[in-house]
């Protein structure tokens, strides 16, 4: 059996950024990977790319793209509308980018199901109703004659989650989908996702910046660096013994709850994500890297550092756990 | 006992939410009747629900918005008398998008500098000492002062915010999830600039933020919120050790540590929220309580007063 999506040797350039640069991954059915890593190293880009909706100017090239066993890489666009929103839906990180402004909630809602379903529009009404009250908002009903700015950004978070599911998709990709929401908002979400997982078998690639979310409900992890994965393991085996000094670094900067004296200052990376040009090699978190050494700068082995737990590092062993 | 930094008394805030042509527009309280103050060198930090009136209570306190009853103590002073310049040198802003709320067609040099130019008796040469000051008690070079907000990451442009905020030597300042748009290690960043200007400077800071880990570690008081009431006030150290009220519970409860294999927790509460134009009667969180017992329904719960803080729950009366 394949995955249900597997990316293989995914590069994505603008003009002169190389956004994404050679990212392997799957997502099995019932699985939930997570993308982490720095702002800016290429989280949205990839999951873009996987769903063919590249800004104007990107350019997309992999090794092998595919979902549910297909090859999706020579979709026309009329053929990946058709997956979009349906079998394999997103949740996008600007909520207004996919609600539109001009029509209110449930028209928009409704619209999914009768373009992809041909579902009659009564029927379509219910499903949106029901999937508004599981994300958890009050009088779904007046919320659906409402146009999105009439909604604060929580409420407009959970449209955007709820219309996602409207389809049953097999596969979500989820961009930092709780981000604007309290942490009781964001466990309900997180649970809704969860019982999905287990009654349909979605298939989910999350990506946040939250590591406590990544910690709870992750299967796998890979963590992104420069447009590269650095490192990817399964997410106990992860946070247990991070190699790359990357990852290290990452984990260093979360504040954990009575674990941090007040006043103490939090772990941080000095520095900034560079800037990476088309055909940049070597290490691209060398000018970070307190390991750093001169072959860095050459080509880096991806080496097998525990199970099933991979890093991008000329350190044999990576950093000692 | 010295003035406190902030001071707020009976501070209401409604608001008329339309629900088109033909219905009739409801009413929102989104905050209502708060008290409080914060001494000055303190932190408070302010947590709670998505839409329980965090926004609307800072912007209160920043003069921006006009409270529907109450009034709001400035370092002593009211601020509904205050000429806006007095009020700029006092408290100062960084809110959460550093998207949106820096100008994208001036250079940062020129944002940082505009509270002090709006001063009007402050000479060009003291504008740029200041600036410079600024950025360097910030970590960004000349070099970043001479670009464009689009030329900069997420967190050098918070930097850029919390440098226009320190521009005037302000006393207080209010941070609206100042890092929620930052990942882990830029908000670390930024926390520790915030920690290490309050040394420096003795500034006071209202901190509002999700990220109840990041609240324990600047905080020295918390105040939790619940539909457009404070439900408790305490400590930072004593509410993380023992929250007493049921939300509070369910707020800490509801904390994803970075611990594989814990899962997400359900604490409780049901799943569905409060509809801030429909407020039940008794206490207001009632309908959820996972503590909810006789008297909750009908009577309103007091602020009961404690060692360490205050909370109102009928458990603790
Ligand atoms: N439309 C575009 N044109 C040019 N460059 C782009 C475009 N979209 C993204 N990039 C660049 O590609 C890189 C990766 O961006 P991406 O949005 O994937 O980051 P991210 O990992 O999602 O960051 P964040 O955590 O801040 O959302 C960045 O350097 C970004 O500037
Ligand atoms: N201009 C407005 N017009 C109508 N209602 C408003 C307005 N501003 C805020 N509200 C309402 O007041 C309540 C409190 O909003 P506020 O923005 O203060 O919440 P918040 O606690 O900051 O939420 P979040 O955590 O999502 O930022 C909400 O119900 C909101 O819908
Ligand atoms: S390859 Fe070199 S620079 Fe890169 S993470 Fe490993 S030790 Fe550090
Ligand atoms: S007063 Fe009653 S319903 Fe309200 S928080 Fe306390 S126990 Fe719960
Ligand atoms: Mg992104
Ligand atoms: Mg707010």
């Amino acid at each position: 059996m394949s995955a249900l999506l597997e990316i293989d040797d995914l590069r994505v350039t603008f003009g002169g950024t190389a956004a994404v640069r050679g990212i392997s991954l799957t997502v099995e059915k019932g699985e939930t990977h997570c993308l982490v890593g720095e702002s800016g190293c290429g989280k949205s880009v990839t999951s873009l790319a996987v769903m063919g909706l590249l800004a104007k100017g990107g350019k997309r090239e992999a090794a092998r793209l595919s979902f549910a066993g297909e090859d999706i890489r020579e979709y026309d666009e009329k053929r990946m509308s058709r997956l979009r929103g349906d079998r394999m839906a997103m949740i996008f990180q600007e909520p207004m980018t996919s609600l539109n402004p001009a029509y209110t909630v449930g028209s928009q809602m409704t619209e999914v199901l009768r373009r992809h379903r041909g579902t009659p529009r009564a029927q379509a009404v219910d499903r949106a109703v029901e999937l508004l009250t599981r994300v958890g908002i009050t009088a779904p009903g007046l919320r659906l004659g409402q146009f999105p700015h009439q909604l604060s950004g929580g409420l407009r978070q959970r449209v955007m989650i709820a219309m996602a599911l409207m389809c049953d998709p097999e596969l979500l990709i989820a961009d930092e989908p709780t981000t604007a929401l309290d942490v009781t908002v964001q466990a309900q979400i997180l649970r809704l996702l969860a019982e999905l997982q287990k009654d349909l078998g979605l298939g989910i690639l999350l990506i946040t910046h939250d590591l406590g979310i990544v910690a709870r409900v992750a299967d796998r992890v890979s963590v992104m660096y420069a447009g590269e994965v650095v490192e990817s393991a399964p997410t106990a085996e992860l946070f247990r013994a991070p190699r790359h000094p990357y990852t290290r670094g990452l984990l260093s900067c979360v504040p954990v709850p009575g674990k941090v004296k007040r006043g103490d200052p939090l772990g941080s990376i000095p520095g900034v994500v560079p800037r990476i040009p088309p055909g940049f090699s070597g290490c691209g978190f060398r000018d970070r890297c307190s390991f750093a050494e001169a072959a860095c700068a050459g080509p880096l082995p991806r080496r097998d550092v525990g199970p099933a737990h991979e890093a991008l590092c000329i350190l044999p062993e990576g950093v000692p756990a | 006992m010295s003035t406190p930094a902030i001071e707020v008394r009976g501070l209401r805030r409604e608001f008329r939410a339309s629900q088109g042509l033909f219905a009739a527009p409801r009413r929102v309280v989104a905050v209502d009747d708060v008290s409080f103050s914060v001494p000055a060198g303190s932190v408070l930090g302010v947590v709670g629900e998505s839409g329980c009136g965090k926004t609307t209570l800072a912007r209160m306190i920043l003069g921006l918005m006009e409270p529907s009853a109450g009034e709001v103590l400035v370092d002593g002073k009211r601020l509904d008398g205050m000429d806006r310049r007095a009020r700029a040198r006092l408290i100062q802003p960084v809110f959460q998008d550093p998207f949106s709320s820096l100008n994208p067609r001036r250079r940062v040099s020129d944002i940082i500098a505009m509270p002090l130019v709006a001063q009007s008796n402050v000479t060009t040469s003291e504008v740029n000492r200041r600036v410079a000051e600024s950025l360097e008690r910030v970590g960004l070079s000349t070099e970043q002062g001479t670009r464009f907000p689009s030329q900069l990451s997420g967190g050098q442009r918070q930097r850029v915010a919390i440098a226009r905020a320190l521009v005037l030597r302000p006393r207080i300042v209010v941070c609206d999830e100042p890092t929620s748009a930052l990942d882990v290690s830029v908000q670390a960043q930024i926390l520790n600039l915030l920690a290490e200007l309050r040394r420096d400077l003795g500034l006071t800071y209202l901190f509002i933020s999700h990220n109840l880990a990041v609240v324990e570690h600047v905080a020295s008081e918390v105040a939790v919120m619940y539909l457009g009431r404070i439900v408790e006030k305490r400590e930072s150290e004593a509410l993380f050790r023992d929250p007493r009220h049921p939300y509070t519970r369910a707020l800490l409860d509801s904390v994803l540590t970075p611990e594989p294999g814990l899962g997400v927790p359900d604490v409780g509460l049901g799943d569905i929220m409060p509809d801030p134009a429909n407020i039940p009667p008794g206490c207001r969180f009632h309908p959820r309580c996972p503590a909810c017992f006789a008297p909750c329904a009908a009577t309103t719960p007091r602020i009961t007063s404690l060692e360490d803080g205050l909370v109102e729950c009928h458990l603790a009366g």
